[in-house]
């Protein structure tokens, strides 16, 4: 079964029907192609792209970097540079006078054949990265409204809602009153404080939470409460920091989510934002919304879950009952590790929680991406039998370690994972940090005095 | 400030210099406490307190409502010093207000907003899975789809992006299409869009306009009853001016920010970003967060930035009453302090609230907190003590006085001071 | 004759000289030019220490990752950019002449053992080329402007090679190594060979992005 998809791969890849993309190319005249092409080359792009494309050697070291290459047999068309070569190159070349069947390859290879993980940079000689001329490509793909259905349906969702999944403004406070409800089970007086002014940390998640798995913000105020955190959610619009508009494109969009997080976040005077265990929505707030917002660095201290897990733990806020038994392996996202170097960190928490940690190799800065990151599992199901073939080295590195527990710190690595372990039958369990530290906590109140 | 709200301040008590209030004591009255809220005079403490399960109530100077809910939250004084929460009893949801529910119930309420002088109170709604907006009791008549950016003008209207047809699971050509309009006292424009952000009231009420995008890339300004020609690459909230005749609002193109008038380019300068307008009409004088070069910001008063720059951030930028004090926060360094007329405070502050100003802009009051504990800085020089909890400070209307709201050992405090004393 | 040869070892080699040192000095004014004004933000994230950190780890043979996935490409590559610039500095006929012209000098390699290392610069070449036609990565990504850049890589080093030996047409020979050479330099800052001044900035770059926002290496 497995054999017939991957010698089929390439029927497969040029099977896949995306109506967005499809009915976007019907609209393009061949004036509007090249328009905005030399628009985004010439306006929008300067001395870096120029760098790195003049720097190139062409000398294909960065193939060995990228999960795609060696998921499909070390097939040239995957490696890093060759995505350059077959959009980026051409499209200068040509001035922009390209095909629609170019452009359909186009969509193809910037929006579901990099995860923009930027781990060919780290194996370039320049560094160049490779991940920005992706995004270049998307940026096109973005003005001339070819984007990918699911991941597009993602930004509207974003831009009319400021979430990433049409969550309304009720439903997303009715949530957090239902989740402090439940927990109250365990301690009768947790709260969920909503829109504390004066806080010293506002906690926030992404929508698939609220959505999908609530229970995870449950863990969470258990977590918080235990520690005794000075700690509250803003019950209007700005919570949620994931952002699929960076990975379209789309960097008005993008700016303005930050700018709408970073703004809750201000009106509620917190010291720090402490966000759950996503990759990309940190690597949103802390790297790219906010740039195009103006703002250099985090203006308020963002904090990572990982951090503040370890935070929690070595200051003895949290005290752990007994030690996790499972064997566990850890997956590093990118958008943390290489996104933020907290692999280390990550390793302390690992420790510190569980009796029996197997590392996977390669592992921190020099991890594979989970296959699912920078939006390519938002371009969602018309994508997700090409997406498995184009994961199999992750598979591969997962059934090595042997163990039964996949911590992965991120939702979407979490989402990624899940597709590979069921599509190869690798038997896994993936878990949070927050779902260990849940398990293996004292439900006890801290008191401070340390 | 309107009248009304300056007679309330002449009739609040100035005189007795301090009173106190043990809120510390209610804690083993109750399950639990919340954090409490505290009027604009200083005479009223309140708390969310629980004392059974899912059985909620307000108290009040120790004082507590006869009804009990099952849920409350979002409890908060109006300007006028009036208490109100949303509550919930058997799945509905009301307003109370000092103990008094209001008469319309709802599947969900939220958003709670008043105007400055305390007069309206307007919420979001959801009924039946559709959204509107209540302003003193009075729900829209239609309800929409879906509703985002309620905003409430000083005399009462109300405003709110709100969703006019349906779009089947993603239909991103509907969505282009435009299923956004603008609803008014709950009557949706006749225009529609893809986006539309930020709507903004005249000082009179009477108009609005609001930032829209007109397709993926395209980005421009409603103003009253059409929509600029010119498109942006992106744009912030508009504001009016000279006496709401006129519109500016920041606009992007090529890269940068500039502020733009009536659809026509405003200020000269160029900035990496621009946004919050600040107003004074009476002055003519606009200004705006500005960055003039990336990762700095300053203020831009009438197009002319200030010398004092911060690395992180700038927030609450507002003129004083007559316009001639005009006063931001600054976060450099992880630091925030007062700048007010490009003049640095020193402060070195975790945390930092708008300050409050007295008419003329002569005294300015800020309450901060630093390493856990809570000061006041007026006019730029921290006044001795700290406290557990400082609330917003208030300035006396002849600006001789400032009300000083605190919790310290579990003890709430009223304070008169003489400003004399603290510069 | 003779008035050609004069002119290409006199004159031209100061025109080649200056027509790179302009040509360097122009791209780079030019590039900074071009970052200044559309990407301005990009200073504000260069850090001098994590820019030297990276390029350090970069210049250790063996240290990034990168390289010790390839260890035969890159020991070649590193001993090959090595020499590319040690074999025609330390070269004593080429000090010679400098003497005579400018009264310079400096220490110099013995003449067999640098006869030795100009074959293995023209083997590493011959690596490159071979490797280009036969990894396929490489070869989907190679275009033949890149053995035109080998070639003109390998020219001056087996012309020089061959007059050295003095196994035919001495003259010939001597007349297109010195061209060579100065066609190497002079298109240095026009083609891809601008990479030795790119490749630093474009590291100083990612490492600066890497070390000071990311908190991680990037070797
Ligand atoms: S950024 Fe990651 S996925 Fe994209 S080309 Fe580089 S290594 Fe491959
Ligand atoms: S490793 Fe760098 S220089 Fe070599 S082909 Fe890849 S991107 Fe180009």
């Amino acid at each position: 079964m497995q054999d017939s998809t991957i010698e089929n791969k390439d029927s497969v890849k040029t099977d896949v029907i995306d109506e967005a993309v499809e009915r976007g190319l019907e609209r393009l005249t061949p004036e509007r192609i090249a328009g905005v092409i030399n628009q985004v080359l010439a306006k929008e792009t300067g001395a870096r792209f120029k760098t790195y494309i003049d720097t190139c050697m062409r000398c294909g070291l960065c193939a060995d970097a990228c999960s795609f290459f060696l998921s499909n047999d070390r097939d040239p068309k995957f490696s890093p540079a060759a995505k350059v070569k077959q959009t980026l190159t051409e499209m200068l070349e040509k001035r922009g006078n390209v095909s629609k069947d170019f452009l359909k390859n186009m969509v193809r290879i910037a929006h579901t054949e990099c995860n923009v993980c930027k781990r060919c940079s780290m194996y370039c000689p320049f560094g160049i990265d490779i991940a920005y001329m992706m995004l270049t490509v998307r940026r096109i793909c973005h003005k001339l409204e070819i984007t990918p259905l699911y991941i597009q349906d993602t930004v509207n969702s974003h831009s009319a809602t400021m979430n990433q999944m049409w969550v309304k403004e009720d439903e997303w406070i009715d949530t957090l009153q239902w989740q402090e409800e439940d927990a109250r089970e365990e301690f009768e007086d947790l709260r969920i404080p909503l829109d504390k002014d004066g806080a010293d940390i506002m906690y926030s998640v992404i929508a698939p939470e609220p959505k999908f798995q609530a229970g995870l913000i449950y863990q969470t105020a258990v977590i918080m409460h235990a520690a005794g955190v000075n700690w509250t959610m803003p019950s209007n619009p700005g919570w949620d920091n994931s952002n699929m508009a960076m990975f379209t494109g789309d960097f008005e969009i993008s700016g303005r989510l930050a700018k709408a997080h970073y703004e809750a976040a201000a009106d509620l005077h917190v010291n720090r934002i402490v966000m759950g265990e996503c990759g990309h929505a940190f690597r949103s707030v802390y790297d790219v919304g906010n740039r195009w917002a103006g703002w250099r660095m985090p203006p308020i201290e963002l904090v990572h879950a990982i951090d503040f897990f370890h935070e929690l733990l070595t200051t003895g806020r949290i005290k752990v009952k007994e030690k996790y038994k499972k064997s566990v392996t850890l997956h590093d996202p990118c958008n943390v590790s290489r996104g933020r170097g907290l692999h280390d960190k990550a390793r302390e928490v690992v420790n510190l929680l569980c009796d029996n940690f197997i590392e996977m190799t390669p592992n921190k800065e020099h991890n594979f991406c989970c296959g699912a990151g920078g939006g390519v599992i938002n371009c969602g199901p018309p994508y997700k039998t090409t997406r498995m073939i184009n994961n199999r080295v992750k598979k591969e590195q997962l059934e090595q370690t042997g163990a039964e527990v996949l911590i992965a710190p991120c939702h979407n690595c979490h989402s990624g994972l899940e597709d590979i372990t069921h599509h190869y039958g690798v038997d896994m369990e993936i878990k949070f940090f927050g779902d260990i530290i849940y398990e293996v906590m004292e439900k006890t109140i801290y008191q401070g005095g340390v | 400030m309107n009248d009304k709200n300056a007679n309330g301040r002449n009739a609040w008590d100035w005189q007795t210099e301090k009173k106190q209030i043990p809120v510390k004591e209610w804690e083993s009255q109750f399950n639990w406490v919340e954090e409490p809220h505290v009027s604009p005079d200083g005479e009223q403490v309140a708390s969310i307190v629980n004392s059974d399960e899912a059985e909620f109530s307000i108290c009040v100077n120790g004082d507590v409502w006869e009804d009990t809910f099952e849920k409350a939250w979002s409890l908060k004084f109006s300007p006028d010093g009036r208490l109100a929460v949303l509550a919930a009893n058997d799945e509905e949801w009301t307003v109370c207000i000092d103990g008094t529910e209001w008469e319309s119930r709802f599947d969900y309420i939220w958003g709670m907003t008043f105007s400055s002088d305390g007069s309206y109170l307007g919420a979001a709604i959801q009924q039946d899975g559709e959204y509107g907006v209540v302003v003193n009791d009075e729900p829209w008549e239609s309800l929409y789809e879906n509703m985002n950016h309620f905003t409430l003008s000083e005399q009462g209207g109300s405003a709110a992006v709100v969703q006019v047809s349906s779009m089947s699971q993603g239909d991103i050509d509907g969505f282009a299409g435009g299923l956004f309009s603008l609803a008014v006292n709950g009557e949706p424009m006749p225009q529609t869009f893809m986006n539309i952000w930020d709507p903004a009231f005249d000082s009179q009420g009477k108009h609005l306009a609001f930032t829209i995008r007109k397709n993926r890339s395209d980005y421009s300004i409603f103003q009253v009853d059409t929509a600029w020609d010119q498109t942006f690459q992106s744009a912030w909230k508009p504001a009016f001016i000279e006496n709401d005749t006129s519109l500016v609002a920041p606009v992007r193109t090529g890269g940068k920010w500039y502020l733009y008038k009536n659809a026509r380019p405003f200020w000269s300068n160029v900035y990496e970003q621009l946004w919050q307008i600040a107003v004074h009409q009476e002055k003519k004088s606009i200004a705006a967060i500005v960055s003039d070069s990336y990762g700095k910001w300053t203020v831009s008063q009438d197009d002319r930035p200030w010398t004092n720059h911060a690395d992180q951030m700038i927030t609450d930028l507002s003129f004083s009453e007559q316009g001639d004090t005009l006063c931001a926060l600054f976060k450099t360094n992880g630091a925030w302090t007062v700048v007010a007329n490009d003049k640095p405070w020193d402060l070195g502050a975790d945390k930092l609230w708008k300050p409050a100003m007295d008419a003329t802009g002569e005294i300015v009051a800020a309450r901060f907190e630093k390493q856990g504990r809570y000061h006041l800085a007026v006019n730029g020089r921290v006044a001795p003590g700290d406290y557990d909890m400082l609330f917003d400070p208030e300035i006396s209307p002849d600006g001789t006085k400032i009300l000083i709201k605190s919790i310290t050992g579990g003890i709430y405090s009223r304070q008169v001071l003489s400003v004399d004393g603290l510069i | 004759m003779n008035a050609f040869i004069d002119f290409i070892t006199g004159p031209m080699v100061w025109i080649s000289f200056l027509i790179f040192f302009a040509g360097v000095f122009i791209r780079v004014f030019r590039l900074a030019q071009e970052a200044n004004s559309k990407e301005k933000f990009m200073f504000s994230y260069f850090s001098w220490k994590y820019s030297l950190r990276s390029i350090f780890a970069w210049l250790v043979p063996f240290l990034p990752a990168s390289t010790r996935q390839s260890p035969v490409f890159w020991g070649i590559s590193y001993l090959f950019h090595l020499l590319l610039f040690m074999v025609p500095i330390f070269l004593l006929s080429h000090i010679v002449l400098l003497e005579e012209s400018l009264g310079w000098s400096w220490i110099s390699l013995n003449d067999s053992i640098a006869d030795v290392l100009t074959v293995l610069v023209i083997l590493a070449l011959v690596f490159f080329a071979v490797r280009r036609l036969n990894v396929p990565e490489v070869k989907f990504l190679t275009r033949s402007s890149d053995y035109l850049f080998i070639l003109i890589v390998a020219l001056p080093f087996l012309t020089g090679f061959l007059a050295y030996h003095q196994f035919f047409f001495y003259r010939t020979m001597v007349i297109i190594h010195i061209l060579t050479g100065e066609l190497m330099l002079i298109l240095i800052p026009f083609t891809r060979f601008f990479h030795m001044f790119l490749a630093p900035i474009s590291r100083a770059y990612t490492g600066s992005e890497f070390g000071n926002v990311r908190q991680a290496r990037d070797w």
